[in-house]
């Protein structure tokens, strides 16, 4: 479904991304880790064709992004993707916030954009909210809402950039068990987070960045207990302290 | 004491009507392009936010009452033929106007996250519809008491057009009292006109600040 192929990238001289190579196939989880400023983000970001790269190739779905010819608009439709800040629209309603991709890119009525909403807000376990403003919502709640406008427009793959780290710790689980059930309808998932619970229970594999590299990749219990880098052990060792 | 004003009454509004009508043409373009102006200043295309910033920076440093006379006596050995003052104010205001609303508008976009950018642009929106619906909306709101008071400049400023001749309210006032030589009645008139207008222009101006740091919406 995905392939980067050698990809690198950089912002002026410094280099984020350094010949980074990855499938993603459908229905498969894949969470990513590292320390920040590693490059898991912006990974996320050339993915979506929101950043470019200079070196290798990224194929979404058979289609390349480096390709000139490609629609990018085209593509994220794809390509669902939550953001640690939420980044919902402040000025719509939560309802709003929801349909408007639907109703401007997909041409659905308002009618039946809405009620494939409704849908969504139910299985986020917040329908109670669809007329409220972002502002009067929690940080979880907010979440939720933004995985449901990801959502809204049936994207093949999900992409989360740390979805938890923006919230109090009280918050983390509702936002994570909405994940977690994605998951185990199959959705093809790309996690940047540093929730090792998370990992361990969907995680097809784990990948460990650092320094805009692949160091280290592995499944489930094998890569917290048999960590092969050093640099994998150190920042396993400050994260699950 | 108010002989002066009450004989020519109708011909001193009908002047004030003009000032309120090139103000709304002036405020409707000048919105319009200045939305554009304000895009165009975020751009990453070199070759749409250069052209943009030099026209920017260029109008922002010259009075506007050049512009004014410039559109009105250039305009024509450009265009061949000789422009309606009304007409040729207008363009001048709009023209002017709009680099000061779009420099407005920019400080409202840059003030929105780009990660809320990229949200919009992740599910599928392109960048004319996350303009339209996302950085546009938000970017007025955010702005509302910062364009309420550049209106009101604006209203004020269209008295200036009376320089080339346009028959607006000081213009208009100038004659009377070239007649009726009843300076002080005449001219305090109109500074109450313009008072008025102004006065409850600011009031909303200060009514939308106040509601926007109570309700933190954005």
């Amino acid at each position: 479904m995905i392939e980067i192929k050698n990809v690198s990238k950089w912002f002026g001289d410094f280099q984020v991304l350094a010949d980074v190579d990855e499938v993603v196939q459908r229905g498969q989880k894949i969470v990513i880790c590292g320390p920040s400023g590693s490059g898991k983000s912006t990974l996320l970001r050339c993915i979506n064709g929101l950043e470019p790269y200079q070196k290798g190739e990224i194929v979404v779905d058979g289609v390349s992004l480096s390709d000139p010819k490609t629609n990018l608009y085209k593509l994220r439709e794809k390509l669902g993707m939550v953001f640690q800040r939420f980044e919902l629209y402040p000025h719509m309603t939560v309802m709003r916030n929801i349909t408007l991709a639907p109703i401007k890119v997909r041409k659905k009525s308002r009618q039946a954009a809405e009620k494939k909403a409704m849908e969504l807000l139910e299985r986020v376990g917040i329908p109670d909210k669809a007329g409220a403003f972002p502002a009067n919502l929690s940080g979880g709640q907010q979440q939720r809402v933004a995985i449901a406008r990801a959502l809204a427009m049936e994207p093949a793959c999900m992409m989360f950039d740390e979805p938890t780290s923006a919230l109090d710790p009280e918050m983390i689980q509702e936002v994570l068990e909405v994940m977690i059930g994605l998951a185990k309808e199959g959705m093809t998932m790309l996690v940047v987070t540093h929730e090792m619970g998370f990992a361990r229970e969907v995680a097809d594999e784990i990948i460990f960045m650092d320094e805009g590299r692949i160091v280290e990749r592995g499944r489930g219990d094998d890569f917290f207990k048999y960590p092969k880098s050093q640099r994998t052990k150190d920042f396993l060792g400050q994260i699950l302290k | 004491m108010l002989d002066a004003i009450l004989q020519n009454l109708p011909y001193l509004l009908g002047g004030f009507l003009t000032n309120l009508q090139l103000a709304a043409f002036a405020l409707a373009g000048g919105l319009f392009l200045g939305i554009l102006v304000g895009l165009g200043r975020i751009s990453k295309r070199p070759w749409v936010y250069y052209p943009v910033t030099l026209y920017v920076n260029f109008l922002r440093n010259i009075p506007l009452i050049l512009v004014i006379f410039w559109f009105y006596f250039v305009m024509p050995i450009l265009v061949g033929r000789t422009m309606d003052p009304f007409v040729s104010a207008a363009v001048s205001f709009i023209v002017f106007e709009a680099t000061y609303f779009g420099e407005i508008l920019r400080a409202g976009f840059q003030s929105i996250s780009k990660d809320l950018v990229s949200a919009a642009y992740s599910t599928g929106l392109t960048y004319r519809q996350t303009a339209t619906h996302i950085l546009v909306p938000i970017a007025f709101r955010r702005m509302l008491p910062s364009m309420i008071t550049q209106s009101i400049i604006t209203f004020q400023d269209t008295s200036l057009a009376y320089v080339i001749g346009l028959q607006e309210m000081v213009r208009r006032t100038t004659i009377v009292d070239s007649i009726e030589v009843r300076s002080v009645q005449l001219y305090s008139f109109v500074a109450i006109l313009f008072f008025i207008i102004c006065f409850i222009g600011s009031r909303i101006s200060m009514h939308y600040e106040e509601k926007s740091r109570k309700a933190k919406v954005l």
